[in-house]
Formats: C-alpha cells, structure tokens, sequence
C-alpha cells in the first residue's frame, strides 16, 4: 500500500517527530539524585589548564585593578591565561549567569559569590570546596582574616575564599555636622545620633534640596544586611543560628525605633536608589553604606567640593559591639569544570587574594585587605580613612544564617522593611509575616540539602 | 458477488462514488518544493519555541534549585503551591491592573495622538517621528532615564515640584506609587506605536463615508464616535490583541526600575524572581509560566472568538 504526502499528513508527521525529539532531548536536572563531584581527586597528578575564565561583577569599580591583576598573574604563570568575562552589574546577575551555566558545559571557573550566593552553590554541589585545592597549590590560607575566611566554612570544609569583602561604615557630611556645632565624628550609639539628628536637620533645613539629617540605604541594595546593625545594637536580629528570631521582641523593638525615625520624628529617610549619591548630592547629612563605596564616595566628595566623614557603626541601647556585620564578595571555583581547569582557578585564586594583591585591590576600590599580612601602608598613604575600616574589622560579627543562608531571605527583608519604612506598616505583624516567610524557605528548600 | 459497474450504475439510487484522486508529478512536486521551503523554518520554530515550551512544561512538575544538578518530580504540586499560597492573588491583580492600565492608557492616548497628527498642521512629519520613536527605544534605557526623572532625590521631576514648594512623591519606594510609575513609563514608550497603527488606519479611511455623514449634518464629535471609531474596529482589533500580549510580557522597564519588584509583581516578573532574582526555585518559576502562557492563550482565544464578532470591516 502507497501512501502519498499530503498537507495533514506533512503536518501530523512533522509535529510528531518534533515532540518527540523534544520531550527526548529535555536534559535539565536528574531525577535520579545524581551529582557532581571532584572529591578524592590527587591534585598532585593534575597538570593546570591553559586557559581559564573569571567571571566577576567588578565591585566596586574594580574592572581596571582586575584587568591589571590578570596581567601580572599571566606574566607570572605564563601557562595559563584568564579571561576576564563581566557577568552582569551586581553579584546578583552574576549569579544569575553561573547558574543558568549549569544547564550546559560551558561554566565559568573561577566566579565571585556574594555573601548570600556561596552557600547556594555549596548545597547545590556547583562549586568545589577550597582547602584542597589551596593546599596543592601552595597557599598557606593562615594568611587570611580568620574571620572572613571563617564565614565560608560548611561541613568543616571553607567553599570560597575573601576577595572584595566590605563592612558596613557610617558616612558623615562633616559641614553638616558643623553647622549644628556638633563633634567631628561618628556617633557611637544610635540614642546619641537620635539626640544629634534634631540639631543636624534645624541647621541644614534652608540649604536647597536637604531632606534628612540620616538617609537609610536603598532596600534594594540589601536592606537585610545593614539592618542587622541596628537588629543587634537592640539585642534582636534575623535568626541565631538556624532559629530564625525576625519577629522576637528585641527585633519588633528594634524595627519600631527604625520606624519612628522615619514617620515620628521625621529626621530619617529611604533612599530611592544610592544614599552615597544622595548624600554628594547634599541632601543628607549622614548614611551606612559599604567599604566598597568609600574610594568612589571620596572623589565624588572631593568633586562636589564637600568634606565627607567615615566612622564606626553606630551600637545599640543593648549591645555597643560588635555590631557590625561582614559583607561583600568571595570566589568560589566551579565543580562542572576539569580537575585540570579547577587547579589552574585555585592558582589564579590564590594569586589574587595574596597579600600583595589584596592590598593593590584595597587601594583601587575600598574592600577589606583580605590578608592579615597585607602590607598597606600605601594604601593608608593616600586614603587614610581606610583605616577606619580596618579597626572596625576587628570588631565585626558574622551575618544572621536567616539572611545569607536562605535563598531569598533578602529580598523577603527588604520588602518587610519597605512595609515598615516606607507603608508604616504595623511592625510586629509584618515582621510576623516575614518569620512566616523565612520558615518556609528553610523548611523546604534548605534543610532538606543541608549536608550532615 | 461480483456488482458490475453497469449494475451499480442501474440502481439509481446510489450516490456516484467520488472521483479517485490522481495525484499527478506536479502534484507531487509542488509538495516537495513546499517541504524544501517550509521544513527548514518548522525546525527551528520547533527547536526555539516549541521545545523549550515542552521543556518548561516538564520542569514545572519538578522541585528544583536552579543549578542543582538533580531535582524531585512533584507532578502539579508547584501549581497547588501558587493558587494556594496567596501569591496568585496579588500576583494575578497586579498584573490585570498592569495590564489594563498599559493597554488602555497605550490605546485611549495613542488614538488622540493618532486623530491630533492626522490634521494638516506643519511639523506633523516630526511630529510623526518623535511621537513613535519612544517605542523603537531599549528599554533598559528608557528605564535608566525615567528612573531618574521620578527619583525623589536628585531628579528632574522632583527638581521640579520643590520650584513649586511640593515635595517630590516616593515614586520608586512606596509599592503603590512604583506601579503607576512603571505604567506611566510604558504607556509613554508605547502610545507611539498605537499612534502610528491608529494613523493608518484614519489615513486609509473611505472618505465618502465621512463626507456623507457631514452632509447629513453630523459633528465632528458624532462623526467621530459613530463613524470614524466604528470603521477603526479592524484596528482597534489588532492593537488590542498585539498590546495585550506585549503588556503581560512587559519585564525590562519593571526590572530596571523596580529590581526587587516591591509592588509591580506581574506574572513574568514573579517567574524571573522566583528562579533567577532570588528564590532559585526554577520548577516554581516555570509553573508561573506556564499559567502566564495558559492565560495568554485564553485571552487570545477570547478576543478572537468574542470581540472580532465587533469588528466591522470597511
């Protein structure tokens, strides 16, 4: 029997064939519990990769200083050279990218990881763990601030080291202060600069465009982090440990006294986008922001013909310190690459996280010298309030496990807060919501992969 | 038995059997030209639209972490989560209002603009061009520019309201005002191109039809809504099916001016939150998607069943 080709027919045939081949070719995530691994690998054996990639947000403005270190770190192992690719604007799109990577065979080696970023990856078994590769490359990771090297460690293993990590600083406008005939520092506790603010907004009220005498940062740019500042000064915070505390009394406390700043007392206000920008602007006197906006907040002062400020972070009615929480960005290594490609990242890793390199990268954006033994003497040379940085880095606190450790956590606390702040949301309810909130995203999607 | 054709024939009462088809060489060669032309192009549509569809389909019924290398069948377990977590109902209002405020903002402004450009004035030709140029724009950067214009801080619109004494609105921080403030932006990037489809239109209108109805003594305004919008139904027709579908896939101008997506939450953007913004729960996100896609389909289907039957075509 002959059959000939008609349109239906062409059309059945096609769109079968075509379903087919496309429910065939799914790929996607195994069902079947599956993952990868380069455990008990003999790095002793493996010969470094030619050619890897580094893929990085730049933080800071870091693009140039990292240009010029993957100069020097070519120069210094010719057999491998690095491509340096831009992965989005922030770490967040960064992540974006190395995680849609996954689905293929074509993942970066070597990418930075947020704070919040290095401990998804470390669950979903898409990086590698360090010490290992460290060891055979020859780092002695003694050398490290054992406290930012202490906050990527999981299972006894560290899966990420410290490259551009930041603390929260108070910014201060110091003519601001002057002008209300205020001391030129930072305060020291919140109850002070609540008893400064009145004095600081009388002073500055007529100058065009002023608006407050303190400017909380963005909620976009993570409201979760530099909130804990104030959750801990009042004794609260988002979680101890894995017992998540968002809606305890100390935190309702502590997100009340936020609000009143804002709506009773008038002397606070949300930044829409940059508070540091807002600040150059001359609309407020005073904000927190990152280590890693200081070097740009610094020349843009100096542009604006303005003189800016930098101090501790202010503590609380219930703890002066530490209250200050680590910050910023690691690097992880990529598990879905080669062994070979994976010793070529460590070295790589290590070149640019070495004392000397730390410093150099300090000097060009504002980031903590990762580096106990980083000799910046130059760096303090030209930018002297760096070392306000580095004595708060003595007295810093690791984050709440509820706001790096729980993928979204941040985005759930910086619209909470945005209800507080910006709605006049009742606190405890909202802050009940988010505890809500926070339960389910542990309960289902990280206990299940927390590793024993 | 053996029924003779002359037999068959004699009853009378039979039907003729049909005539046998004869599929002859140019027949047959003219189907060949046609897989040649269309095979090729049915490739890739299926390779770039339809498997990557299926693809989602099947990732909607899995638990898995965007990255992870393995994940768990839930079958529909990820929808029963959306419709009973109360996401769907903000998500769902928040992109109707979206949607219905863009579309008929786009619409309503873009036939004024229309009717104002269809008059013989000077300039019109600029006029033309500048109005539609916002619509070939990227949006990322009209978001960047509109971002500051709103900002209460430093931008032009709230350099603005403090000449007058009035301070600027939290246009970017309070959810309410984020979304009239995206809307506003993609109306604004939009109306251009509802202008120029709607200009068509007028510009192609039967003129005998306008001057009869002015000869029988109706106004412009009775002109306008009794003849000219009726005849404009065509286009009305196509603007609301194109805009409708392009409103729920509106993401850029909300990503860039609303990152955490604090009251401007629509269908699209909740599914890239939830796998790439935040959550990395990627089986979730594709099960928002393919309700989006199910919703697009049925609003599709509506329009084409229902309001095509208003359509009066000239």
């Amino acid at each position: 029997m002959s059959r000939t080709l008609n349109r239906r027919n062409f059309f059945a045939v096609t769109g079968l064939g075509l379903g087919t081949a496309a429910l065939a070719a799914c790929g996607g995530p195994s069902t079947a519990g599956t993952a990868v691994t380069s455990a008990g690998t003999d790095w002793s054996k493996v010969t470094p990769a030619a050619k890897i990639t580094f893929m990085s947000s730049h933080p800071g403005k870091s693009a140039d200083i990292e240009a010029a270190l993957i100069k020097d770190f070519e120069s210094a192992n010719p057999g491998i050279k690095v491509d340096l690719v831009t992965g989005g604007a922030n770490y967040e799109e960064v992540a974006q990218k190395f995680q849609t990577a996954q689905a293929g065979n074509n993942v970066p080696d070597v990418v930075v990881a947020s704070d919040v970023w290095w401990f998804r990856y470390a669950i979903a078994d898409t990086v590698v763990p360090m010490d290992d590769l460290l060891k055979a490359v020859g780092d002695k990771t003694a050398g490290f601030n054992a406290t930012l090297f202490g906050d990527y460690n999981y299972t006894d293993k560290h899966w990420a080291v410290p490259y551009a990590r930041s603390t929260p600083l108070f910014y201060y406008n110091k003519d601001h202060f002057k002008a209300a005939g205020l001391p030129d520092r930072a305060p020291t506790t919140w109850d002070e600069f609540a008893t400064w603010a009145p004095k600081i907004q009388a002073a500055n009220a007529s100058k065009p465009g002023y608006q407050h005498a303190y400017q909380y940062p963005a909620l976009a740019g993570y409201a979760g982090w530099t909130l804990q500042n104030v959750l801990w000064g009042q004794g609260g915070g988002w979680s101890k440990e894995w017992d998540l505390t968002a809606n305890s009394a100390p935190s309702v406390k502590a997100m009340t006294w936020v609000q009143d700043t804002i709506v009773k007392d008038g002397w606070a206000g949300v930044s829409s986008k940059d508070a540091v920008s807002d600040m150059t602007a001359g609309a407020i006197s005073a904000t927190v922001s990152s280590t890693g906006d200081l070097v740009g907040t610094l020349k843009a002062a100096q542009t604006a013909n303005m003189n800016i400020g930098v101090g501790f972070l202010p503590g609380g009615s219930v703890s002066a310190s530490p209250v200050c929480p680590t910050g910023g960005a690691g690097l992880v290594i990529a598990a879905k690459t080669s062994p070979e490609r994976q010793l070529a990242a460590a070295t790589f890793v290590s070149f640019m996280t070495n004392a000397a390199n730390t410093a150099k990268f300090s000097a060009a954006t504002g980031y903590m010298p990762v580096r106990t033994d980083a000799d910046m003497s130059a760096v303090l040379a030209t930018t002297p309030q760096i070392q306000v940085a580095l004595d708060q880095l003595k007295v810093t606190r690791s984050q709440d496990y509820g706001r790096v450790f729980l993928p979204g956590a941040d985005l759930e606390m910086a619209n909470a807060a945005a209800k507080i702040m910006n709605e006049k949301a009742d606190v405890a309810t909202t802050l009940g919501a988010l505890q809500d909130k926070l339960d389910g995203i542990y309960n289902k999607t990280v206990k299940p992969k927390l590793k024993s | 038995m053996v029924v003779t054709h002359s037999a068959a024939r004699g009853t009378g009462s039979l039907p003729a059997p049909p005539p046998k088809k004869h599929h002859s060489a140019r027949v047959r060669r003219e189907a060949w030209v046609f897989l040649a032309l269309a095979l090729p192009n049915l490739l890739l549509i299926a390779f770039f639209t339809y498997r990557p569809l299926l693809v989602n389909m099947y990732y909607s019924t899995l638990d898995w972490t965007l990255g992870s290398t393995d994940a768990t069948v839930v079958g529909l377990g990820n929808y029963l989560e959306f419709f009973t977590s109360g996401d769907a109902g903000s998500v769902l209002g928040t992109t109707a209002v979206f949607t219905l405020a863009t579309v008929g903002g786009s619409m309503i402004l873009g036939l004024a603009v229309a009717v104002a450009l269809n008059q013989k004035i000077p300039g019109r030709t600029v006029a033309r061009s500048a109005v539609f140029a916002p619509y070939v724009l990227s949006g990322v950067g009209v978001g960047m520019v509109w971002l500051f214009i709103f900002d209460p801080v430093y931008g032009v619109l709230s350099w603005v309201l403090r000449g007058v004494g009035l301070a600027s609105p939290q246009w970017i921080n309070d959810p309410n005002l984020s979304l009239l403030m995206v809307i506003i932006v993609y109306v604004w990037k939009n109306l251009g191109y509802c202008a120029i489809v709607y200009l068509a239109g007028l510009q192609s209108m039967p003129q005998d039809v306008l001057e009869a109805a002015a000869l029988d003594g109706a106004g412009p305004i009775r002109r306008f809504f009794l003849v000219v919008f009726p005849l404009l139904s065509p286009t009305t027709f196509f603007l609301l099916i194109t805009s409708l579908l392009s409103s729920l896939q509106a993401f850029d101008i909300i990503k860039i001016m609303t990152p955490t997506g604090n009251g401007t939450g629509t269908l699209i953007f909740e599914a890239y939150l939830q796998a790439f913004g935040a959550y990395n729960r990627a089986g979730y996100s594709a099960a928002i998607s393919v309700v989006l896609f199910v919703l697009l389909l049925v609003m599709t289907g509506l329009q084409l069943r229902f309001v095509e039957r208003k359509v009066h075509y000239a």
